[in-house]
C-alpha cells in the first residue's frame, strides 16, 4: 500500500481509538508515569508511541515526534542505569548511623557491653562497615563480648568478600595477648567454615596445642553458646538477646535450623495442657540444651530422663516448626550462677 | 514486639507502611508529619537516594498521649519498596505491631502490588509470624490519578486482587493531597492498640 495512511486502532476498553488520541493518551501517560518515577512503565508507553507513529505515516510531524520521543528515553535510560548502579548501602551521615543504631539495637538506651554490641551489629546489617568494624574493635577489650566482637569483624569483612582481610586480623589477634588459645580456636574454627563455603583457601595460624577432632566436635557445640555475652561479675547479665550476625544468613535446609527457644507442652500436674516456652541455651544439630530454675518444681517433675515430648514448638528465626523430643539428660548445676538449676538436653526426633 | 513499661505505664509499638516502590508511602508519613504536629515526638527521618528512593527506612515517632492510663507512643517506618532491597526490608519489619500495606492504584503497578504483598507475607512467616495475625489495613493509594485520565485499578479489583483472604480494612486514599491517610493510621493504630491491649493487657 502506497501513501500516508492512518491505521485505527482498539483502545484498552475494546473501543476503536483515533491512533492520533492514542498516541497523545501514551505520552501523557508516559510522562506521569516519569513524574511518579516509574521509569520502566514510562519507557514502555513512549516506545508504544513510537510504534504506533511509525505505523501510521500520516502523523503530522512524525518523524520530529519519534526524535524528541528518543531523546527523552535516552534520558530515561540513563536515569534507570543510575538506579541500578548505585550501591545498595551506602554510607549514610553520623546522625543517621546512630539513630539506626538506637531503633534497631532492640537493646534501649542504657549503655551496657551487649547494647553496645547489638548497636554495632545493627550497623553492620545496614551496611555501616566502617563505623561497625571501629564499634566492635573497641569491643574486643571487654572480655564477655571479646569472642562475638571478633566474629563480627571477621563478618564485616566476609560480607564484601575481602577475605584476605579477614585472616589478616585474625593473625593480628594470634599476637594480641587479649585473647586465650580456646578463644582463637573459636575464632579460627568459624573462619575456617566460613572460606571453605565460599571456596576460599588460605591456612590460618593454630597454637601448638592444636585440637583434635573430638574437642573440634565440642567446640563446636560450645561456640553457639559461648559467642553469647555471659553475665559477669558487676556487668549487667544478658538474656534472650542475639548476639552476633547469625541471622544475616539463613542456614543450608539440609542443616538443622538454630532453634531459639522451645515451647513444651505439659502432660502431668496443674498446668496439664498448657505449652510452656524455654529458651535453648546452646544447641548443636539435633540436640539442644535448656537450663531451668530450680522453683519450676512442677516443670522439673515433668521432665525426667526419658520423656517422650510430643507436640513440641521449636522457634528459629526463620520458622515455628512443630514436631517431638526426648529428654537425654537432666542434671543439676553444681556452682555458678545458674547454681541449684537444672540443665536438661533434648533430642530432636521429629519437626 | 511493643516494649510497655510497667513501672511508668509507657506502652510504645511500631507500625510498618509497606507496598511497592513508588507507591507512596513516604508521601503518606509526610502528609502525616505535616498535619498531625501536635502528636509528632521528633523529626521525620529519611533515608533516602538521590533518585527520592527510600534507601533504607523513613522514621517518625508519634506520641498519642494518654490511653486508658498508659502513655503510648508510635514509631512510624516505611521500607523501601524497590526489589533489591529486600533485607532491608526484611529488618525494618522485625517486631512490627502494625501494618499498613500501600497499592498502587496505577493499572500499570497491578502484578508490583501483588508481587509486594507476597514479598510481606514471606518476610513474617521468616520471622514466624502470618500476615493473618498482625493488625493490617489496606490503602489503595493514587486515586486522584483518575482526573487525569490515566488508567486505574477500579477498588473492587484491587480488593479482589489483594484482600479476598485477608479481608482487612481497606481505604481509597491520595497520600499527595491527604486523602485517606488519616482514615488509615487511625484504622491501623486502633487495630494495633487493640491487639495489643489483648496480648499485654495493658489498659486493665
Amino acid at each position: 500500500m502506497k501513501g500516508n495512511y492512518i491505521a485505527r486502532s482498539v483502545s484498552d476498553n475494546g473501543a476503536l481509538m483515533d491512533p492520533k488520541d492514542q498516541i497523545i493518551s501514551l505520552l501523557k501517560e508516559a510522562d506521569l508515569y516519569q513524574k511518579q518515577g516509574l521509569l520502566n512503565e514510562a519507557k514502555e508507553r513512549y516506545k508504544k508511541a513510537t510504534d504506533l507513529i511509525k505505523q501510521n505515516t500520516g502523523i503530522k510531524n512524525g518523524k520530529e515526534l519519534i526524535a524528541s520521543i528518543v531523546k527523552k528515553v535516552v534520558d530515561l535510560n540513563q536515569k534507570i542505569n543510575d538506579i541500578n548502579a548505585a550501591t545498595s548501602k551506602p554510607t549514610v551521615s553520623g546522625q543517621k548511623q546512630d539513630l539506626i543504631k538506637k531503633l534497631f539495637a532492640g537493646g534501649g538506651d542504657k549503655e551496657n557491653y551487649s547494647n553496645l554490641l547489638e548497636g554495632a551489629i545493627a550497623l553492620a546489617k545496614f551496611g555501616q562497615f566502617d563505623r561497625a568494624l571501629s564499634e566492635f574493635e573497641r569491643l574486643l577489650d571487654i572480655e564477655p563480648v571479646r569472642v562475638a566482637a571478633a566474629k563480627n569483624i571477621a563478618r564485616c569483612h566476609l560480607e564484601v568478600e575481602a577475605f584476605e582481610e579477614a585472616a589478616r586480623c585474625f593473625e593480628k589477634w594470634v599476637d594480641d595477648d587479649r585473647f586465650t588459645n580456646a578463644q582463637l580456636d573459636k575464632i579460627r574454627f568459624f573462619l575456617e567454615g566460613r572460606f571453605r563455603k565460599s571456596g576460599f583457601e588460605r591456612e590460618l595460624y593454630q597454637h601448638e596445642e592444636t585440637v583434635s577432632d573430638e574437642d573440634m566436635e565440642k567446640l563446636e557445640m560450645e561456640s553457639e553458646s559461648s559467642d553469647k555475652p555471659q553475665a559477669d561479675e558487676g556487668l549487667p547479665a544478658v538474656e534472650g538477646q542475639e548476639v552476633d550476625l547469625e541471622d544475616m544468613e539463613l542456614p543450608d535446609e539440609d542443616e538443622f535450623l538454630d532453634i531459639n527457644s522451645v515451647g513444651i507442652l505439659i502432660q502431668a500436674g496443674s498446668r496439664k495442657g498448657r505449652m510452656v516456652e524455654l529458651d535453648v541455651s546452646f544447641q548443636t544439630g539435633n540436640s539442644i540444651n535448656l537450663i531451668i530454675s530450680s522453683k519450676e518444681g512442677e516443670l522439673l517433675t515433668a521432665l525426667e530422663k526419658g520423656t517422650q515430648l510430643n507436640d513440641m514448638q521449636f522457634f528459629s528465626p526463620i520458622a515455628i516448626l512443630n514436631g517431638s523430643g526426648v529428654v537425654t539428660g537432666k542434671t543439676q548445676i553444681k556452682s555458678g550462677p545458674k547454681e541449684g538449676d537444672y540443665s536438661l538436653d533434648i533430642t530432636i526426633l521429629t519437626t | 514486639m511493643a516494649t510497655f513499661n510497667f513501672k511508668n505505664r509507657e506502652i510504645e509499638c511500631k507500625i510498618v507502611y509497606y507496598g511497592p516502590g513508588r507507591c507512596g508511602k513516604t508521601t503518606n508519613l509526610e502528609y502525616i508529619f505535616k498535619t498531625y504536629k501536635k502528636q509528632i515526638t521528633g523529626e521525620m527521618v529519611s533515608i533516602d537516594t538521590e533518585g527520592d528512593r527510600t534507601l533504607f527506612f523513613d522514621f517518625l515517632p508519634m506520641g498519642l498521649g494518654k490511653i486508658k492510663g498508659c502513655d503510648v507512643k508510635v514509631q512510624l517506618y516505611t521500607v523501601p519498596g524497590q526489589v533489591q532491597y529486600s533485607s532491608t526490608r526484611k529488618l525494618v519489619l522485625k517486631e512490627v505491631d502494625g501494618l499498613v500495606f500501600v497499592a498502587d492504584s496505577l493499572e500499570v503497578r497491578r502484578e508490583k502490588n501483588m508481587l509486594s504483598l507476597k514479598d510481606l507475607h514471606e518476610n513474617l512467616k521468616s520471622y514466624g509470624t502470618s500476615i493473618f495475625k498482625v493488625p493490617l489495613v489496606m490503602q489503595y493509594n493514587k486515586r486522584d490519578l483518575e482526573e487525569e485520565g490515566i488508567p486505574l485499578m477500579p477498588v473492587e479489583k484491587m480488593n479482589n486482587d489483594l484482600n479476598r483472604q485477608l479481608k482487612a480494612p481497606y481505604y481509597s486514599a491520595s497520600a499527595i493531597k491527604g486523602k485517606g491517610v488519616p482514615q488509615t493510621i487511625t484504622e491501623c493504630l486502633k487495630l494495633t492498640l487493640l491487639n495489643l491491649q489483648k496480648q499485654l493487657k495493658w489498659a486493665k
